[in-house]
């Protein structure tokens, strides 16, 4: 008794029970809404039958309805624009400011900082505010491209179905570029100073230091944060509910809003499990590729 | 020992007395959409009715108007509804489709307070499935056409003889819009979502159309007109993204002449709108053409499963026996004739009341979110230009057709 005691607080009995603990709270909370999440979208399901696992088997029918259905194209080739751009410009600017801020001028760390103001800032705010500036007729961004000169007419920039993805896209750039920033200067930092001052005396100029050592050298840093701003690309969900719910006719619908407007709008739970499954194939990949870019980390 | 005695014998005396006491105290669970503060037509009928019967207790919870649907079934599906609850008008049919309600109709027969020939069809229909009755409705509401007395002079346009006929508002709104003060002649919503469908269908419906057969050629030419006054900028190209409400606020604003809304507009146009705001009739597309109005606004219902029906449903009679008062205090139409005494707004209240006559319900249908949205999406893909008026409406049909089981 003494002995089970003692070894459930200091012996190998304690880490299994550490290690059983994590196990079950992953079981819990990630795989079994998961799994459920995956029997969902193979079955037919409305809002009264939520809560018992038995119901029809209807096998890939969910899926041949949602392929069949004229917005599923459009709205996938919306998310991949959505990801790949947000993606493109958030790592661009994320890595220019932090490679900006790395130089040493007075006041650097503390600017830095202020860049932070956009991460914690809630994103249902941040679209509000966006809603403010994008609105076509009193909104600020057409106020300045006007008195500028820049436009003469308006643009709506929220409700023309040609712009309203791009609107949203802009504003979930600026939202991620304080996380892609700061993830990237502490990879930038984890590089040695002296590394960069022996490469200059054999004389090597900056261009030749940033392509020949600090890029190979952030190889894996910038490898888990392209993967993890893909899974928060495809997580954002709040601009989209406050700047356009995906509108003007889905022109700025993406599968992550798709998916919730399937389920709790018209309550085809089933559809929207199915695109959501779709969604959590594609992220498995990228979760791959992010455990490959740190395990090198790792083992180094 | 004596002690330990002692405390479970005046432990089990507790729990008595608690038995006894639920034995006559009963306590309703009611969710509504209303809140605590401000009107809170629950809060307040709850009160009043506690007051008159002290034996039944409340407990409210407040859900929002967003999550209504997502809570309520998933409380149907796990079993922890309310015994009473407020059910937007287009979402009754879905619950009592369903046999989540409780079928008022043996309770009715012996009602004293409530006649239900009385109801107007409208909300009748929305709480009748099958030929029985699921819930009473605690009042309306519906869309009229605003606009802008004090602009109608400016621009020479009697204010006495608002817009009767579709090229009569299409007229007036040219003429009212003034891209170089910011004016538009009209703000709606033509919203992706239930708006769109609930500000459309009046329109679809004065033409003989309905959600039924909606690419009837009226519907189309209705969509039509929609998208001319979009094209030509005679309401905001915003209008496809934006609710109700905010829209309504660019006409307080002087953004817009005139504006289609309903009655919920009154208390913040009172306070907003520094100007002659009056009402009309929404126009229809020929003069004499039959009228028609949306219904908004919804019913109390009891769930199948309450365990005080008897006490629920002498709730609901109360509210229902409140009527009178529900313009003044609350800011819906009454759902039944009755004498309003004093209507605050009068004018206004006298057209909203007209327009109640031609409020015709969503569906009913149980699966009328599906229908809606098939709806939502021609009148976007219409106004956007992705297709046609006609294409669009045809599509909607097929669609439709499919929910119907046609």
């Amino acid at each position: 008794m003494s002995s089970i005691f003692r070894s459930a607080h200091d012996g190998r009995g304690f880490d299994i029970a550490l290690a059983l603990l994590a196990l079950a709270y992953l079981l819990v909370f990630s795989a079994f809404p998961l799994v459920y999440n995956i029997l969902m979208s193979f079955q037919e399901v409305d809002m009264f039958s939520l809560a018992s696992l038995s119901r029809p088997f209807v096998g890939l029918a969910n899926y041949m309805t949602l392929f069949a259905n004229p917005d599923f194209w459009p709205i996938m080739g919306n998310t991949a624009l959505f990801v790949v751009l947000c993606i493109t410009f958030q790592l661009l600017f994320g890595f220019g400011l932090a490679l900006f801020f790395q130089q040493d001028f007075f006041g650097a760390s503390y600017l830095r900082g202020f860049f932070l103001a956009a991460w914690i800032i809630p994103a249902l705010v941040a679209g509000a505010v966006w809603k403010w500036i994008f609105a076509g007729d009193a909104g600020v961004l057409n106020y300045l491209l006007s008195s500028v000169g820049l436009i003469d007419q308006k643009i709506f920039w929220l409700s023309n179905p040609a712009i309203s993805l791009y609107s949203v896209i802009i504003a979930n750039i600026w939202l991620g570029i304080p996380f892609n920033m700061i993830l990237l200067s502490v990879g930038l930092a984890g590089i040695p100073k002296d590394m960069y001052e022996a490469a200059a005396l054999d004389g090597a100029g900056p261009w030749k230091r940033f392509f020949f050592m600090t890029l190979p050298m952030m190889r894996s840093t910038l490898g888990a944060v392209i993967s993890l701003g893909i899974i928060f690309t495809l997580q954002q969900f709040d601009l989209f509910a406050s700047l356009t719910q995906g509108g003007p006719a889905n022109a700025s619908n993406v599968a992550q809003y798709w998916s919730w407007q399937l389920s709790f709008q018209t309550y085809d739970i089933a559809s929207g499990s199915a695109v959501s499954v779709l969604m959590l194939g594609f992220v498995i990949v990228v979760a791959f590729i992010y455990v490959r870019s740190t395990r090198h980390e790792y083992s180094a | 020992m004596k002690k330990t005695l002692v405390l479970i014998a005046g432990a089990l005396g507790l729990l008595a007395s608690t038995a006894i006491a639920s034995a006559e105290d009963v306590t309703l669970n009611v969710w509504t959409i209303d809140r605590q503060s401000d009107p809170g037509y629950n809060y307040v009928m709850a009160d009043e009715f506690t007051k008159l019967h002290p034996n039944i207790k409340f407990n409210i919870k407040h859900v929002e108007f967003a999550d209504w649907a997502n809570d309520i079934m998933r409380a149907v599906a796990t079993g922890t509804q309310p015994d009473i609850a407020y059910v937007d008008n287009p979402n009754t049919p879905f619950l009592s489709s369903k046999g989540a309600l409780l079928d008022l109709t043996p309770y009715l027969k012996d009602s004293t307070i409530v006649d239900t020939t009385k109801i107007f069809p409208g909300p009748l229909s929305t709480v009748t499935w099958d030929g029985k009755v699921y819930g009473l409705p605690r009042g309306s509401n519906t869309i009229a056409l605003y606009y802008n007395a004090d602009m109608f002079k400016a621009a020479g346009l009697d204010p006495d003889k608002p817009p009767q006929t579709w090229q009569e508002l299409y007229d007036t709104a040219k003429k009212l819009t003034d891209p170089s003060k910011n004016v538009y002649g009209l703000a709606f919503s033509a919203n992706g979502n239930e708006e769109g469908t609930f500000q459309f269908l009046p329109w679809a419906q004065s033409t003989g159309a309905d959600f039924d057969h909606i690419s009837d050629p009226g519907a189309v030419r209705a969509l039509e007109m929609w998208q001319k006054i979009i094209d030509e900028k005679l309401a905001s190209p915003d209008t496809l993204i934006r609710g109700q409400y905010d829209s309504m606020a660019t006409f307080n604003a002087q953004n817009a002449a005139m504006g289609i809304s309903g009655p919920w507009e009154l208390p913040r146009m009172s306070k907003d709108a520094k100007f002659d705001f009056r009402v009309a009739l929404l126009p229809t597309e020929k003069e004499g053409d039959k009228r028609a109005s949306a219904l908004g606004e919804g019913n109390n219902v009891i769930f199948a499963k309450t365990q005080h029906p008897k006490e629920a449903f002498m709730y609901l009679e109360y509210m229902y026996s409140q009527m009178p008062r529900v313009w003044n205090e609350f800011g819906f139409l009454p759902s039944y004739p009755v004498e309003a005494k004093d209507p605050k707004w009068s004018a206004q209240y006298e057209v909203f009341a007209e327009s109640m006559k031609y409020a015709r319900a969503r569906g009913p249908s149980p699966d009328w979110a599906k229908i809606s949205k098939a709806i939502s999406t021609a009148i976007q893909a219409a106004l956007t230009h992705q297709t046609d008026a006609q294409t669009a409406l045809n599509t909607a049909q097929t669609t439709i057709n499919g929910v119907l089981g046609k």
